[in-house]
């Protein structure tokens, strides 16, 4: 019985440490390769590079304007975030605390659109875009993606502050806090565990989207990661070393996210699924 | 009433800021699409006139994207059940060890972070030339095919791909589930008698309903709007062989035709159909989970 056990065990290790190889192959194939020259990698694609050579990435930092693109980045999914979880925070308080008929409407407003797939209303929304003059504009981006986020963060939010005491605002209340002061230095602090939750959800979602920009920004110097990584992909056609070592490059700063917020990440993904 | 009146004042001034961008940018093009599905709107012009419904009618005929359709559903299929197959057999292994648990978790999730932009590419490089290299060199001569270029080996190629970086979701969720169920009761079926599979089958199973509603409904959900894998793999092709419904409003919409009218009347449909479907999805499963 115990030997059986013992078997059971092994081959589910062996089993998962394949699946796991698998996983990371294409991600060190990548790695790899792009530290071969185009000779090497045409004549010993799974063998180790002969040597740490940078080249490639030399050649595709200044492509791709690795900064710049980074940066972009960087401002699309802080301002969204921020714009999400401030909006939202207070929306879905208010629609919590609030018992009227108007804020049952509200809330199904909000609710009631998260079955819309992306792409049905793409179009429609590219039109709002050009109307508004924002196209190219990364604020403006910033303020779709608030547009298109805040209907699960409130639906998290709301559901969340029906779990907190309502005492503590009304002790605030009755301290003589105005509703600034109660929703910044009682209700956001309380928040904070779901808060969490939606910032990595966002963050992750905004970070890794490709079809929006790829609609609204045509501009080089507004490109994401993404949208640079794409361009020289067409660009370079077959030049597999350039565009792996991009591909990278690419990647790189959620690899670095990933390891240092790892337990959370996971924790979040995990609770919020659950909950919406 | 006076405090009814100032409560919804106050609930209007904290919920305006956010209504204002979901009203701008989700409600309203959702609503405005479905009068544009009834114009000849071409995107470039200033001026449109209504066609009543002449663009579904156009639809229901276009071979195009019936042919998107009938492909968009077949990998709704296949990845609703390899995806989630996959992903409860990783989830119960990791759970089943006491060891490195935490090691596998972070490998298996990794794709997940990673966009499928990037995913796609670096799959295209394996389907392009790993795969040729190790035929000829390893003697592994099963993979000499033409993954991206046959129909059926490139749907193939995409499921893989797809797969690969969905996994890891839906093995987070069915792994927080599997945690939730009660070790006295595993214990309890155990002392009756009862083997590991059965134990699985009939006491661990059950108690996870929940995320196998979840699982299935993010799966179908995002499977319907699949666009970023099939862009960067195979781009549709070859022909329209691997275009599913998502790049044929894209193309419809932003190359060539810039037929907007037309595309947002293909968006209404595929709305319409993806609606049904959860509905129903949900139903099922949340009837089923009640029972248990």
């Amino acid at each position: 019985m115990k030997q059986k056990r013992l078997l059971v065990d092994w081959l589910v290790f062996i089993a998962l440490t394949l699946a796991a190889l698998f996983t990371l192959f294409p991600l060190l194939m990548a790695l790899m390769n792009s530290f071969k020259t185009n000779g090497q990698l045409l004549t010993d694609v799974v063998g180790w590079p002969q040597s740490l050579n940078f080249d490639n990435y030399l050649r595709t930092w200044d492509k791709m304007h690795y900064l710049r693109s980074l940066g972009n980045n960087l401002y699309l999914a802080i301002i969204s975030v921020t714009l999400i979880v401030l909006l939202s925070a207070l929306a879905g308080w208010r629609l919590c605390r609030t018992k009227t008929k108007l804020s049952g409407f509200l809330f199904s407003l909000f609710v009631f659109s998260m079955l819309i797939p992306f792409s049905s209303i793409m179009i429609p929304l590219y039109r709002v875009v050009l109307v508004l003059k924002l196209k190219n504009s990364l604020f403006g981006l910033c303020l779709v993606y608030a547009g298109l986020g805040v209907s699960m963060a409130i639906f998290l939010y709301h559901g969340f502050v029906k779990g907190i005491p309502l005492e503590l605002e009304e002790a605030a209340a009755i301290d003589g806090c105005t509703m600034r002061q109660t929703f910044f230095s009682i209700v956001m602090p309380m928040l904070s565990p779901i808060t969490a939750t939606i910032v990595i959800t966002n963050a992750l979602w905004i970070w890794n989207d490709f079809l929006l920009p790829l609609v609204v920004i045509s501009k080089n110097d507004k490109y994401t990661l993404l949208l640079s990584t794409n361009t020289l992909f067409g660009q370079y056609s077959s030049d597999w070393t350039a565009i792996l070592s991009a591909l990278i490059l690419a990647a790189v700063p959620v690899i670095i996210f990933y390891a240092i917020f790892q337990k959370r990440i996971l924790e979040g993904i995990a609770d919020g699924a659950v909950k919406g | 009433m006076k405090i009814r009146a100032k409560q919804n004042l106050s609930l209007l001034l904290c919920v305006l800021p956010a209504l204002l961008v979901y009203g701008v940018f989700k409600l309203y093009p959702a609503v405005s699409g479905v009068y544009y599905a009834m114009t000849d709107w071409n995107g470039l012009s200033k001026t449109y006139s209504f066609v009543g419904l002449d663009n579904f009618a156009e639809v229901l005929t276009d071979g195009y994207y019936w042919q998107a359709m009938l492909f968009t559903l077949k990998y709704v299929l296949v990845m609703v059940v390899i995806a989630n197959v996959i992903a409860l057999m990783l989830a119960v292994a990791i759970e089943s060890r006491r060891r490195a648990k935490g090691l596998f978790r972070t490998v298996f999730y990794m794709p997940n972070m990673i966009s499928m932009v990037i995913g796609g590419y670096m799959w295209m490089f394996i389907f392009t030339r790993v795969l040729y290299f190790m035929s000829d060199n390893w003697g592994m001569t099963f993979l000499d095919q033409s993954w991206i270029g046959d129909p059926n080996y490139a749907f193939f190629a995409i499921i893989v791909v797809a797969a690969w970086g969905a996994i890891g979701y839906l093995m987070i969720i069915y792994m927080a589930a599997l945690q939730g169920v009660s070790p006295q009761l595993k214990e309890a079926a155990y002392l009756d008698g009862a083997n590991a599979w059965q134990t699985f089958w009939r006491v661990t199973f059950p108690m996870i309903g929940h995320a196998l509603t979840i699982c299935i409904f993010w799966t179908l959900n995002s499977a319907f709007q699949v666009f970023d894998v099939i862009y960067t793999l195979t781009g549709g092709g070859p022909g329209r062989a691997t275009q599913s419904v998502a790049l044929n409003i894209y193309e419809e919409a932003f190359q060539g035709n810039v037929r907007f009218g037309y595309a947002t009347a293909k968006s209404t449909v595929l709305f319409a159909i993806v609606l049904v479907i959860t509905i129903v999805q949900l139903r099922l499963m949340k009837g089923r989970e009640q029972e248990l």
